[in-house]
C-alpha cells in the first residue's frame, strides 16, 4: 500500500471549502483553512456523529453543521456554541490524518508517511471524475512513469493519478501537459469522459 | 405575480429564487402537494388542467412550466438574467431550461420516491440523474477551461436557476453528489449570490455569516 493517496486536485479545494474524501475505505472531511492550509480528518464530529464535511469552515477551523461546535488545526474542539462560557475538554477532539499538496494535487495519508508524493513536472490540473468501475490503466493504453499513468487523451498528452475507492469504484485525477491550450484541455475533458464510458462499459 | 406553490418543489423554489434575486414581488398560494394532493383538486384543475405545479398567475396570463416562469420573471424583473449577451450565451440558457425537465425527470422523481412514497422505477431514475450530473460536471469543467464560472457564460442567468436546486437535493433520492468538483464549487457560487434564500435541503453559506455571539441567558 503506498503512503500517499491522490484525492483531489486543488483547484477544486479552494479556501473556506470542505469536502468528503475517501482513503483505504475511511471516510475522510478534506478542507482548506482561510489561511490556505490543508486537513485531512475523520468525517465524523465527535459530539453527534455527522459528517464534518457537510460543515463550514471559518478562519482557520471546521465547524459542525449540525450544532457548530468548532475544531482547530489540531482536530480539539475550540468552540461549543450552546455553551460559549466551556473550555471544551481536551478529549473531545477529530482524529487527523496526514495531507498536503504537491504538483496542484492533494494527497492524504492515513498512517505514517515514509516518503514524499511523487513530484509530477511538466503538467497542469485538468480535472477529477469517479468511475463506477475498476479501471485498469494498461488496457486504456496508459503506462507507468514517475509516479503517474501516462498516456494521451483527446489528443492531449495526460498523466493519470488513480484513487481506488469502495464498492469497485475509484476516482482518476487528470493532469494535462503544461503547454495545452485551454481549446487542448477542453478535447482531453471529453476523452475522459470517452474512457469512463468504455471503463463503465457503456460503449465500447 | 401569484404562485401556486409547494415548500418541498424544487421547481416551485426556482421561482422563489429567482424573484428574491431579481427583487420580484410574488404572492404566494400555499398548494398540499402532499400529503393533501391538492393538486388534483377540482380547483387546481380549473386553474391547471395539467395538475402540476408551479403555476403562475398575472393578470390574464396563466403559466405552467417552470421554464416559461423563470422566462417572465426575470423579463419583468431582472432581465440580465436571460442572458441575452451573445447568441452563444441565449442559446446555451435556452438548452439548460430543457435540460432542467431531464433533472426534474430523474432526480425529481428519484426524490419524490425516497421522501413522498410516489411511484417510479428508482434504478432508472437514479441512473439518468448520476447522467444528469455528469452533464453538468463536465459542461462546468469547460466553462471553467475558457474562463467562465456559470453554466450559460461569466455571470448567472436563468440557466443556473433552473439546474442549481436538483443538482443540490439529489442525496434525497438517493443520489450521492460527492463525485461532482466543479458542480460543489457552483453551487457554492450560487448560494454566495446577493439576495439567495434558502429551502428545506438548500441551506445558506454559513461561512458568509459572522461567527454567532453567545446566546444571552
Amino acid at each position: 500500500m503506498p503512503d500517499w493517496t491522490p484525492v483531489a486536485l486543488l483547484r477544486d479545494l479552494p479556501p473556506l471549502v470542505v469536502m468528503p474524501v475517501t482513503v483505504d475505505g475511511v471516510d475522510l472531511a478534506l478542507w482548506r483553512s482561510a489561511s490556505g492550509r490543508i486537513a485531512a480528518w475523520a468525517d465524523r464530529c465527535p459530539h453527534r456523529g455527522m459528517r464534518l464535511s457537510h460543515g463550514f469552515v471559518r478562519g482557520e477551523a471546521l465547524s459542525c453543521i449540525y450544532h457548530g461546535w468548532s475544531y482547530a488545526q489540531s482536530g480539539q474542539c475550540q468552540r461549543i456554541p450552546a455553551h460559549p462560557d466551556l473550555e471544551p475538554p481536551e478529549a473531545i477532539r477529530v482524529p487527523v490524518h496526514h495531507a498536503t499538496e504537491a504538483g496542484g494535487v492533494i494527497w492524504v495519508a492515513l498512517d505514517t508517511v515514509t516518503t514524499a508524493p511523487p513530484a509530477l513536472a511538466g503538467v497542469q490540473p485538468l480535472r477529477s471524475v469517479t468511475l463506477d468501475a475498476r479501471f485498469d490503466p494498461a488496457s486504456a493504453g496508459l503506462t507507468e512513469s514517475g509516479g503517474a499513468w501516462r498516456g494521451t487523451l483527446g489528443g492531449v498528452a495526460v498523466a493519470v493519478l488513480v484513487q481506488p475507492l469502495p464498492d469497485n469504484r475509484c476516482a482518476l485525477h487528470v493532469l494535462a501537459e503544461s503547454k495545452a491550450s485551454p481549446t487542448d484541455l477542453v478535447a482531453a475533458s471529453r476523452g475522459i469522459e470517452t474512457l469512463r464510458r468504455q471503463a463503465e462499459g457503456v460503449s465500447a | 405575480m401569484i404562485l401556486y406553490d409547494y415548500a418541498l418543489s424544487p421547481d416551485c423554489y426556482k421561482i422563489r429564487l429567482l424573484a428574491a434575486l431579481t427583487g420580484a414581488k410574488l404572492t404566494l398560494r400555499a398548494v398540499d402537494f402532499h400529503p393533501g394532493g391538492e393538486h388534483r383538486s377540482p380547483a387546481f384543475l380549473a386553474i391547471n388542467p395539467g395538475g402540476t405545479i408551479p403555476v403562475m398567475q398575472d393578470g390574464t396570463l396563466t403559466l405552467t412550466d417552470s421554464a416559461a416562469i423563470l422566462t417572465f420573471v426575470a423579463a419583468k424583473s431582472g432581465p440580465a438574467w436571460l442572458g441575452d449577451d451573445s447568441p452563444e450565451m441565449r442559446a446555451r440558457v435556452a438548452q439548460w431550461l430543457a435540460f432542467a425537465q431531464r433533472l426534474s425527470a430523474s432526480i425529481g422523481k428519484a426524490r419524490t420516491h425516497d421522501m413522498l412514497q410516489k411511484p417510479a422505477d428508482i434504478v432508472a431514475c437514479r441512473k439518468a440523474g448520476v447522467q444528469c450530473l455528469r452533464e453538468i460536471e463536465a459542461a462546468l469543467v469547460e466553462r471553467h477551461l475558457t474562463g467562465d464560472a456559470f453554466l450559460a457564460g461569466n455571470r448567472p442567468t436563468l440557466a443556473d436557476i433552473a439546474c442549481f436546486p436538483h443538482s443540490m437535493l439529489a442525496p434525497d433520492g438517493g443520489i450521492s453528489v460527492d463525485p461532482y468538483p466543479a458542480i460543489r464549487l457552483w453551487t457554492r457560487s450560487v448560494r454566495a449570490l446577493p439576495g439567495f434564500i434558502e429551502m428545506p435541503g438548500i441551506h445558506r453559506l454559513h461561512d458568509l455569516k459572522p461567527e454567532p455571539v453567545g446566546v444571552p441567558e
